[in-house]
């Protein structure tokens, strides 16, 4: 009997295999539902909009974000200059598509950089275990002690203020946390069966953990780098607002917004702050709302 | 649960012993050294190599690294924590003056937090799935979206510059007698600092909210035909807050460093402040001491959470090793 209704569901499995119905299913069932989460979608869009805008930067704005212009200071908007000029007459609009390439690519730049080093050390310790687990977790267990924007802090005032410093900050600071969600995964991971089944067969460790494993973790994987995208603008933003980010010289969202520090500029000049203030909330909500849909998603837990 | 306790005080001391060597030997790598920092670009034009090198002797930069760590180390076990390099001043009194100022903003800002945080998740929870769960879900992403200096500013122009209801910043002045003058200055940063916290409290409170509501007990409740803003408020709500402000008191740390920024935005003469102060000054000694008391309560509190928990939930404890 049992036999008989195990044949039953191949040829069910081998039918729709036949018809192609089977193999698109589960892709399409992740971007459906990525697709009907309304906020995702527009957070997607408006996150397409501003990242392709600073791409484009040099079309979109004929002016120099750098470039002082002293005939021009401090000039409200107007069609010439959407968001005004600054004190020193650079335009502000080009400034803000510009600091958009720098900060985006910061932001999802450590994000990724610091979960490759993240999974690259947290597969392999959390399948194999051992010495070399027992030290990463103790060494991201130091870097989790501090509270981040203090850590990130201490770390500037060791290595001082550049663009390259404050990314090789991000991953430090960062790598932990994606390490922690890979190891656990991979944990849980390990004692499945087709992995013994992989282990039985003599594949080599680093096969079974990032070819064959690895791919069954992604999906937290991908949300957290979202969500992570998320954080380092938002510390990127408050460390160049505080003039401890990025040298005041490259223009940054957090650079622009410096000059708000001084009560004059943000009691009377509002778009030199404003604008990239708004842009900069806009842009990390929508990157919550992808990374919100995106775990909506993938998460099988939620999935009907 | 003896042993526990002792079990995680062998990890706490050698990590907070392991992040002290690890700091104390960062900071020997950035460059230059104390005597450097004290030495104005004038004076180092006329001073020679030989007072140089007295003046290293008489700080005793000439020993090597490890015997000076250890100088350090005793020292501060002792409670000398050294002075600052501006001024002189004792790196103690220093934190003797901004560490209340700190601790004041963080506990009126969790206070605030919590009390709207759990009102609001439960709101959602019990409301789920309706327009006003949905605008909150937003409003609360949005809270973690904007960057919190931002609100601060626009903040300090709606209240204090425009209306002018609040002052713009600060926390004493000489003037205030007595606690009443000194509530202005702290609502608004309070308010700034708690909106960024409430997020967090709301998403737990809906969840533990939903769990508990799902229950039998409250199945039981509703069939003995309770009222159901009793089943929901009596049965309901005092169960689900329970996990949720224990939490939330041990955010207390993440509270503190998050205020730093906050500190900076209002001039609010806390510890995160002074932290910001000696990094642009690159005063090493007052960048060390209070990095380490942030280690110091993050590792305190982790170690807290963790007996608690172990004290609620044996399987914490068994299951151990």
């Amino acid at each position: 009997m049992a036999n008989s209704s195990l044949n039953r569901k191949f040829d069910q499995i081998k039918k729709r295999e036949e018809e192609k119905t089977f193999s698109t299913n589960k892709r399409s069932r992740i971007v459906n539902k990525f697709l009907n989460n309304r906020l995702a979608v527009i957070g997607l869009i408006i996150f397409t909009i501003i990242v392709l805008a600073s791409i484009f930067a040099p079309i979109l704005s004929p002016y120099d974000p750098m470039r002082v212009d002293l005939r021009s200071m401090r000039q409200p908007p107007s069609f010439d200059h959407w968001f005004g000029t600054d004190s020193t007459g650079r335009d502000v609009f080009a400034r803000v598509l510009y600091g958009g390439r720098v900060s985006i690519f910061i932001g999802l730049g450590s994000a990724i950089l610091s979960a490759v080093v993240g999974i690259a050390v947290g597969c392999y310790a959390g399948y194999k275990g051992g010495w070399i687990d027992v030290i990463a977790l103790r060494v991201s267990e130091i870097f989790m002690s501090f509270p981040q924007i203090i850590l990130v802090l201490l770390l500037v005032s060791i290595t001082g203020q550049s663009l390259f410093n404050l990314m090789a900050i991000f991953i430090v600071t960062g790598w932990g946390g994606m390490y922690r969600l890979a190891r656990a995964r991979m944990l849980s991971l390990r004692e499945e069966e087709y992995v013994q089944a992989l282990r039985s067969f003599g594949l080599s460790t680093f096969t079974i953990c990032y070819k064959h494993m690895l791919p069954n973790a992604l999906s937290p994987i991908m949300v957290n780098i979202t969500l992570s995208t998320a954080m380092f603008i938002l510390t990127e933003a408050g460390l160049s607002f505080l003039g401890l980010g990025v040298p005041l010289n490259i223009p940054t969202w957090g650079n622009i917004l410096n000059v708000a520090q001084d009560i004059l500029i943000l009691q009377n000049y509002w778009w030199m702050w404003g604008p990239v203030g708004i842009v900069i909330s806009v842009f990390v909500l929508c990157v919550n709302f992808i990374g919100d849909g995106l775990r909506d998603s993938t998460d099988p837990s939620q999935q009907g | 649960m003896t042993t526990y306790i002792i079990q995680r005080l062998f990890i706490f001391f050698p990590m907070l012993l392991a992040i002290s060597f690890l700091v104390y030997g960062g900071l020997e790598l950035s460059p230059g050294d104390a005597v450097s920092h004290m030495i104005s670009p004038e004076l180092a034009l006329s001073i020679t190599a030989e007072q140089l090198e007295a003046m290293r002797e008489a700080y005793g930069l000439n020993k090597s690294f490890l015997t000076r760590y250890w100088i350090w180390l005793t020292s501060m076990v002792q409670g000398d924590m050294g002075y600052s390099m501006a001024g002189g001043v004792a790196i103690s009194e220093i934190m003797a003056k901004t560490v209340p100022a700190t601790l004041e903003l963080s506990l009126v800002a969790l206070f605030f937090s919590t009390i709207i945080g759990c009102s609001l998740g439960v709101l959602s929870a019990l409301k789920r799935g309706s327009a006003t769960d949905n605008s909150l879900t937003v409003a609360g992403m949005a809270g973690v979206s904007i960057p919190e200096f931002f609100f601060g500013l626009v903040a300090i122009l709606l209240f204090a510059i425009e209306l002018q209801w609040l002052p713009v910043g600060g926390r004493l002045l000489p003037s205030y007698e007595t606690v009443w003058d000194r509530i202005p200055n702290i609502v608004l940063p309070s308010l700034v600092l708690a909106l960024m916290m409430t997020a967090g409290a709301m998403r737990y409170a809906r969840s533990s909210m939903l769990d508990v509501l799902a229950r039998e007990f409250i199945t039981t409740a509703r069939s003995k035909g309770m009222p159901e803003w009793r089943v929901n408020l009596l049965h309901g709500f005092r169960v689900a807050l329970t996990p949720v402000v224990v939490l939330i008191g041990f955010r207390l740390p993440l509270l503190i460093g998050g205020s730093t920024i906050i500190e900076q935005v209002y001039q609010w003469p806390g510890i995160g402040n002074m932290f910001i102060r000696s990094v642009r000054g690159s005063d090493y000694p007052l960048v060390m001491t209070i990095s380490l008391m942030y280690v110091f309560v993050v590792l305190t509190a982790s170690l807290i959470i963790d007996v608690l928990t172990a004290l609620i939930d044996p399987r914490v404890r068994l299951g151990k090793e």
